[in-house]
């Protein structure tokens, strides 16, 4: 029934642009970056500032006011495997456009990030893995199961953990893909939500076959009930896609200026 | 253990519009619940009621009720002036029938004198209603959107085929209220506020007039836009919908059957003014609680009981 939430994915460490803009608190690249994600269309804005061992904490409160006080507060996915550093963004976070969204947690290693976003009122990306990527369906549910018990028992409403199948590459795992979009149907059965590093599925494809196996890949997953994915808001195809399908999903009411909205 | 009842208020609301200036100007909108759902979150602001009066003035009282009511008006600003003494009545809807082309053809000049004599007669907040043909239509809202510059008025409305001069004069140059006029068509009446936005009339300048009918004449219609409106607006948070909704209920109601065939021709049904008085209450109560966050309503009585069910539901 609600609009399909896209997270912007493009404010992130690996980019060397931002990279050195993150180093040296330039704020003009990452406003830039943020500005073209939020005109596409991006609901919330992923904020990844890699592994950030030293200054993370600094790093991070840094980036999250200085996004939300140019974006009208706009809604941000905390992205890093500092723990104490999601948290320290979460401190200065402003939710009046929609909770924090710590990326991430998984079965594994990482379960306590699922205690970090109870604590804080947070939603959570629950990836369906442990260690290495689940062998197959089962054992996705197995996580997931884990998972949700997990944010239940500290207090988490269950619609704040947004359960992420982990999207595959095609190219060496064809045959794998139907069964992470079944995931997703699971999930959708279940009554949760789910997201997901869509892209990952085109990887090593030409430039040119990305958005085209993207929005495919989205108008799929979205027929399965998928309800939010980290996604590049720039790529056109797949934004307009993501919204036509909320059309048909009912999502959104249709007019006929819909894709400019 | 004990029952606790889940809230239903959403983290989306209604625009809040103001109608009219100065002590009297009143506010509309607002609401994050469904209609009266006062147990989810209290009502922002409570619906409001406005009184359809005719550029015919008192020629244009069918029942005596009505004429009871404004006993001693010779002229439309002696209604007006009146109408400020009823109970429930918040603003006035100024409705042009008078100048349809098709009938008196009154001037565009004749409609704004008149827009301007109860603008000073009175300090409710103005509807301006129109007499349903396009072109004429269109004049009169712009010429009383500018002789009522800073009153802070509601044209109804601006439609699919007339919304860019309409939105360009009322909504940006003379920064009055714009209402846009959809006749049940719930995609139009999305495309309409994103196409009067694109036009750069700001959203809280916006209500939305999403067509009305009687009960009994294909209200079902209605009610389900407004409802698909309330959901869109509220549980989906779509900003090209959370305008607050308008709705002429008397135009609708006194030209029905049950409103208008005599007690000599059909004397079960009883007398004719109650029939009408109940098409008009029935007819307002079911848009109040589908959603309206105004109605526009002619008999007295019909206004009193509306008024004590809003407040009976506040």
């Amino acid at each position: 029934m609600a609009k399909f939430i896209t997270i912007g994915e493009r404010i992130h460490c690996i980019a060397p642009s931002i990279r050195k803009a993150m180093a040296e608190r330039d704020p003009a690249p990452i406003l830039q970056r943020a500005e073209e994600q939020l005109k596409a269309g991006a609901t919330y804005l992923d904020v990844n500032i890699g592994p950030a061992e030293n200054g993370g904490e600094e790093l991070m409160q840094w980036a999250v006011k200085l996004l939300q006080e140019n974006f009208d507060n706009v809604p941000l996915a905390l992205d890093t495997a500092n723990r104490k550093a999601i948290e320290a963004g979460i401190q200065v976070y402003n939710r009046s456009k929609g909770k924090p969204i710590v990326n991430s947690a998984d079965a594994g290693s990482r379960i306590e990030n699922i205690d970090l976003a109870a604590a804080n009122d947070a939603i959570v990306i629950a990836l369906c893995s442990a260690d290495g990527i689940a062998a197959d369906n089962d054992e996705r549910m197995m996580h997931m199961s884990t998972m949700l018990e997990r944010g239940l028992e500290h207090g988490m409403e269950a619609e704040d953990l947004w359960f992420d199948p982990l999207f595959l590459v095609i190219k060496g795992m064809q045959d794998k893909q139907m069964e992470v979009l079944e995931a997703i149907k699971m999930f959708s059965d279940n009554g949760l939500n789910s997201t997901g590093g869509l892209s990952n599925n085109s990887n090593g494809m030409p430039k040119h076959i990305r958005p085209i196996m993207d929005a495919t890949m989205v108008a799929m997953a979205m027929m399965c009930g998928m309800t939010s994915a980290i996604v590049n808001p720039c790529d056109l195809r797949l934004m307009e896609t993501i919204k036509s399908a909320d059309i048909i999903r009912n999502n959104t009411l249709y007019a006929d200026s819909y894709l400019e909205i | 253990m004990a029952f606790n009842p889940k809230k239903q208020a959403f983290n989306a609301s209604i625009n809040a519009v103001t109608l009219g200036a100065g002590e009297k100007s009143t506010v509309i909108g607002g609401e994050n619940t469904l209609p009266f759902y006062t147990f989810d979150a209290p009502m922002a602001n409570s619906p409001k009621i406005a009184l359809e009066i005719s550029d015919d003035g008192m020629a244009s009282l069918q029942m005596p009720g009505m004429k009871a009511a404004f006993e001693g008006c010779a002229s439309v600003v002696d209604m007006v002036k009146k109408a400020e003494e009823l109970h429930g009545i918040s603003a006035i809807c100024l409705h042009f029938e008078g100048a349809d082309p098709n009938g008196e053809n009154k001037s565009v000049e004749e409609c704004v004198a008149l827009a301007k004599e109860v603008a000073e007669a009175t300090a409710l907040p103005i509807i301006i209603m129109g007499c349903k043909n396009i072109e004429k239509d269109a004049e009169i809202f712009n010429k009383c959107s500018e002789a009522l510059q800073g009153k802070n008025i509601v044209v109804l409305s601006a439609r699919e085929e007339d919304y860019k001069s309409v939105g360009a004069s009322a909504g940006m140059a003379y920064n009055q209220k714009v209402g846009a006029e959809s006749a049940v068509d719930i995609n139009l009446a999305k495309q309409l506020n994103v196409l009067l936005c694109q036009l750069g009339v700001p959203a809280q300048s916006i209500v939305m007039n999403l067509g009305s009918s009687c009960v009994g004449y294909g209200y079902e219609y209605l009610s389900s836009t407004l409802d698909r409106v309330k959901a869109a607006a509220l549980a989906q948070n779509d900003q090209q919908l959370q305008m607050p909704i308008v709705t002429p209920v008397s135009t609708e109601t006194w030209n029905v059957k049950e409103a208008m065939v005599s007690e000599e021709e059909v004397p079960e049904w009883g007398s004719l003014e109650e029939r009408g008085i109940e098409m008009e209450i029935a007819t307002a109560a079911a848009c109040l609680t589908g959603g309206s966050d105004l109605v526009i309503m002619k008999h007295p009585a019909a206004i009193e009981t509306i008024a004590k069910f809003i407040d009976s539901l506040m």
